[in-house]
């Protein structure tokens, strides 16, 4: 027989079995792309010069890993789908006389052309697609477009084919092995074998509780930021481990408990979806588990890098009451690093303002030292690793003249007497009168401050303190006393003149000739020193470095997410339609005796309806509990990450949710026509 | 009492594609009075299933009529037909068609459940149901966990148990051995025996020599028919065999 000849039949085959082909052939086609974009990205050159491109080589690659990794798992789930349902169709060539390698042969031209279908179309697909996400990329982070032209990289898509293609081998391999393995007599005899009904498993039933409970309650009880780090991993695996354990056997539990319920039990519409779905859970519920737990993921994903990036403006307006902070010091004969006076760096920058013609509006010198306190104790600095971390406050002590420099505010305060500014709003607010004791010496609080002009945000996960004592000797004092119990580990007073800049707009656009200009500035000053060796070091912290910083990595973990999340809802959208469909080929017949016995077509599509909602909502539902529940840990890690808007995470939770939700109506959609069609 | 009334019935089917017209039934005429047990014989292809959807109402006939207790069937709503069906009618059929998915009491129940039977009215049907048919300890049982007798079994149960004024059989026994098929013949005349009217389609004569009336369809129209008078299961086997031997050695009905 001809080449030809399998050629026509495969294509014949591939034709009549679209319901099962099609969407195959769809969905390796949207991976293909996703893979083919991601790798690009990850490659093309242009893009990782643009300001904030440079995370895109670093994070892309392990967003291509988890596309391969989730590519090659549905990849040959479909396929194991597809061959179950067609098994009685091989099995039926064989009695008609063909032999194995010729249905072998049929087998090698349908995976070949659909294949090569998907991986071709997927790339094209891609290079289409890739100028739309490099363009949605450059609009991420906030550059203009560079992206004239389709770029299409040779680099990619070879990556890209052999990736595809190995996997649709490895699909074919276990294919054709079945066909060997293939006995027709027995694929013929329908073996309709009934399964007995499942038990309840109480131990699983009581881990899973004891587990969610326990997952839940970490979540919502766990105060501080820090702790919440170390225990969002734990409450995780428990979430995860409980989930499994109730879709296993607490579905089973919950459905038993309604079919004893006689009176409930005994009514059209829940006698038949309780006990089809008695039925369906054991088979189903390890895959309706991870459905759900993959959506949590995706969820806390797309809404943790939704509003990271929407809450990047708010953030830098947080963590930057001023715009830039600087201190420099070049390298002598004997000192490894000695400090250019503050006095002379404020004329470099005067300078440097000048030649790129912006206008300094404001200017102080912040001198300060923090160090880590113990609450509890009162008067020890050292802290004990073991300590409750709640009970550890960062303290920022300046002197009375310095805090009257900054803010222009005169506090007038005794020998032993503080100012006081707490961060924390619960119970150690303190008021005027209330002492701290520091080391042997007891200080009163003359006065409570609403606001410190040192930027406390990076210890946001601690509480803080801003003290003001009352002159240079008490500052001194303390300092060395923290020396001595930290030794090694003690901070130093810290030095900056701080700057803040009439128009942020203008410096973001001569930001960087900003920074060369001063640099030079600052190389000639040390130059000019007669002790200079000529090594020299500035540390610049700036409202303009940090937004780069957090615009380019924010960008690229929200764009990732994008493509994981869309890449997930492939994935299940693709579980679900072809666990429907089986269940649809099973379901018919059960239906058909229904009828006969007397259910109208009304009612036998009412009870579908309910229960394939059911299935398709519940990973839904679970999710959006998870969600609620994890919410208030959330909103504590991103509290670390500089994100402490609430309001702005919420919004972005429950936009997630919905347009999650939408998509998912969509897909039950889809979904449910073809369901219905099988079964009538 | 006339229970069941068929009038010139007719069916041809138009095959999909190429418009090619299959005459199923020609011209079927016969009625069945209140607790008859009434077998109709044909071979296949004779239009014994399509006689027995179009009584059932699973199917439309392309003319003529049939009239259940005087109402007719044409022109009821598909969702008015399906509570028709439930109420009046319980069906036996060859693959038993239980559901795996319930238990032996709950397969039995469905009717009832269907049309919203408080459960306490079950409970009140169902035992005097299943200690006729033998079936009490079972109940807890599922379909695949019982023997094809025990099946059918189950499936007479589930069409009894609504009263319905007609039970429509179709190949009852095409399914079983010899011995659960006569076990099962037992219990039809039973339940006949106690007034309920039974139309059982068949080609087995074992089967059709316990019914009281016995009607043949050949080429879609009905062309002879034998009642019992007094004769015994194996006088009335006799003559039926005779029957089958002229219809198929071509005795023509003038």
């Amino acid at each position: 027989m001809s080449c030809g000849f399998y050629i026509k039949m495969a294509l014949t085959n591939i034709r009549k079995n679209a319901r099962l082909y099609l969407p195959q052939m769809l969905t390796g086609a949207g991976l293909t792309a996703m893979f083919y974009i991601l790798v690009t990205l990850s490659m093309d050159e242009r893009l990782h010069e643009v300001r904030g491109g440079s995370y895109l080589p670093t994070i892309m690659p392990l967003g291509t890993v988890v596309v391969a990794i989730l590519s090659a798992i549905l990849v040959l789930y479909t396929n194991s789908f597809l061959m179950k349902q067609r098994k009685r169709e091989f099995g039926l060539y064989t009695v008609l006389g063909l032999e194995k390698r010729h249905v072998g042969r049929i087998l090698f031209w349908e995976s070949a052309l659909s294949c090569l279908g998907a991986i071709f179309g997927g790339v094209l697909l891609g290079i289409l697609l890739y100028k739309l996400c490099a363009l949605l990329i450059c609009r991420i982070l906030r550059v203009d477009s560079i992206l004239g032209f389709y770029h299409v990289s040779l680099t990619s898509i070879i990556p890209t084919l052999l990736f595809f293609l190995l996997v649709y081998l490895a699909a074919f391999i276990l294919n054709r092995i079945q066909i060997a393995r293939l006995n027709p007599v027995e694929l013929l005899q329908s073996t309709h074998t009934g399964e007995k009904e499942p038990r309840i498993k109480w131990v699983l039933l009581v881990i899973g509780l004891l587990s969610l409970g326990a997952g839940y309650f970490l979540a919502v009880t766990t105060e501080s930021p820090l702790l919440a780090i170390n225990l969002f991993f734990l409450a995780a695996l428990l979430v995860i481990l409980g989930t499994y354990c109730l879709f296993v056997t607490g579905s089973i539990a919950l459905l038993k408990f309604l079919k004893n319920r006689k009176t409930f039990y005994y009514h059209p519409r829940h006698m038949i979806s309780v006990s089809g779905l008695l039925y369906r859970m054991k088979q189903n519920a390890m895959g309706l588990a991870s459905i759900s737990i993959l959506a949590t993921m995706v969820l806390v994903m797309i809404s943790t890098t939704v509003s990271m990036y929407a809450g990047v403006e708010e953030t830098l307006i947080r963590q930057y009451p001023h715009d830039f902070y600087i201190s420099a010091g070049y390298e002598t004969e004997t000192e490894a690093h000695k400090e250019i006076p503050l006095d002379d760096i404020s004329k470099i920058m005067h300078q440097a303002a000048e030649a790129s013609n912006l206008e300094i509006s404001g200017e102080f010198q912040e001198i300060y030292f923090s160090c880590a306190f113990n609450r509890k104790n009162n008067n020890v600095f050292g802290t004990d690793r073991t300590e409750n971390i709640s009970e550890i406050v960062e303290c920022f002590f300046v002197t009375a003249d310095e805090y009257q420099q900054m803010t222009s505010t005169e506090v007038k305060l005794n020998k032993h007497q503080i100012a006081i500014f707490s961060s924390d709003t619960g119970s150690h607010v303190f008021s005027a009168g209330d002492t701290l004791t520091i080391g042997e010496q007891t200080y009163t609080c003359a006065e409570k401050l609403s606001s410190f002009p040192i930027n406390m945000t990076a210890y946001s996960m601690v509480n803080c303190y801003g003290i003001v004592v009352s002159d240079e000797d008490t500052f001194t004092e303390i300092l060395n006393l923290q020396k001595k119990d930290y030794g090694n580990a003690a901070s130093d007073t810290s030095h900056h003149l701080v700057l803040d800049f009439a128009d942020e707009k203008a410096m973001e656009k001569v930001y960087d000739q900003f920074v060369d200009e001063f640099s030079s500035g600052i190389r000639s000053y040390v130059d000019a020193q007669p002790d200079s060796t000529g090594g020299y070091g500035t540390s610049v912290d700036s409202l303009w470095d940090t937004m780069d910083y957090l615009y380019g990595m924010y960008g690229t973990l929200l764009f990732l997410g994008l493509i994981l999340t869309l890449v997930f809802l492939f994935a299940t959208a693709l579980i679900i339609y072809y666990k429907q469909i089986s269940e649809g080929y099973e379901d018919r017949e059960r239906f058909q005796i229904m009828q006969k016995v007397g259910m109208s077509s009304d009612e036998v599509r009412g009870t579908i309806r309910s229960q394939i909602l059911l299935v398709f909502f519940l990973p839904l539902l679970v999710a959006a509990l998870h969600m609620a529940v994890a919410f208030p840990m959330l909103t504590k890690l991103l509290k670390i990450l500089f994100l402490s808007d609430q309001m702005l995470f919420f919004w972005c939770t429950v936009a997630s949710l919905g347009v999650f939700a939408v998509i998912y109506v969509v897909i039950y959609s889809m979904t449910a026509r073809v369901y219905y069609r099988i079964v009538e | 009492m006339t229970i069941l009334e068929v009038k010139s019935l007719k069916k041809i089917y138009t095959t999909r594609f190429g418009g090619n017209q299959v005459q199923a039934l020609s011209n079927v005429s016969f009625s069945v009075e209140q607790g008859e047990y009434v077998a109709i014989m044909g071979e296949s292809g004779s239009g014994k299933t399509t006689l027995l959807n179009i009584l059932a109402a699973l199917d439309q006939p392309t003319s003529g009529q049939v009239l259940l207790d005087g109402q007719s069937l044409s022109g009821i709503s598909e969702k008015e037909l399906a509570a028709f069906r439930r109420k009046n009618l319980g069906f036996v059929f060859q693959e038993f068609n239980l559901l795996d998915t319930f238990s032996i009491r709950d397969n039995i129940l469905l009717p009832l459940v269907l049309s919203n039977t408080s459960v306490s009215e079950m409970e009140k049907r169902l035992q005097p149901v299943v200690q006729q048919l033998g079936i009490a300890s079972l109940l807890n049982k599922y379909p695949y966990e019982i023997s094809g007798g025990q099946k059918q079994r189950t499936a007479v149960a589930r069409a009894i148990i609504t009263n319905p004024r007609l039970i429509l059989a179709d190949e009852p026994t095409g399914a079983l051995d010899s011995r659960s098929t006569d076990d099962l013949l037992q219990v039809f005349q039973n339940i006949n025996s106690m007034g309920q009217t039974i139309l059982m389609v068949t080609h087995s004569t074992k089967a059709a020599s316990h019914a009281n009336r016995v009607l043949f369809i050949k080429d879609g129209e009905v062309f002879h028919q034998i009642y019992r008078g007094g004769c015994t299961n194996e006088q009335m086997y006799q003559k039926i065999a005779n029957t089958l031997t002229i219809l198929a050695t071509g005795g023509d009905k003038k």
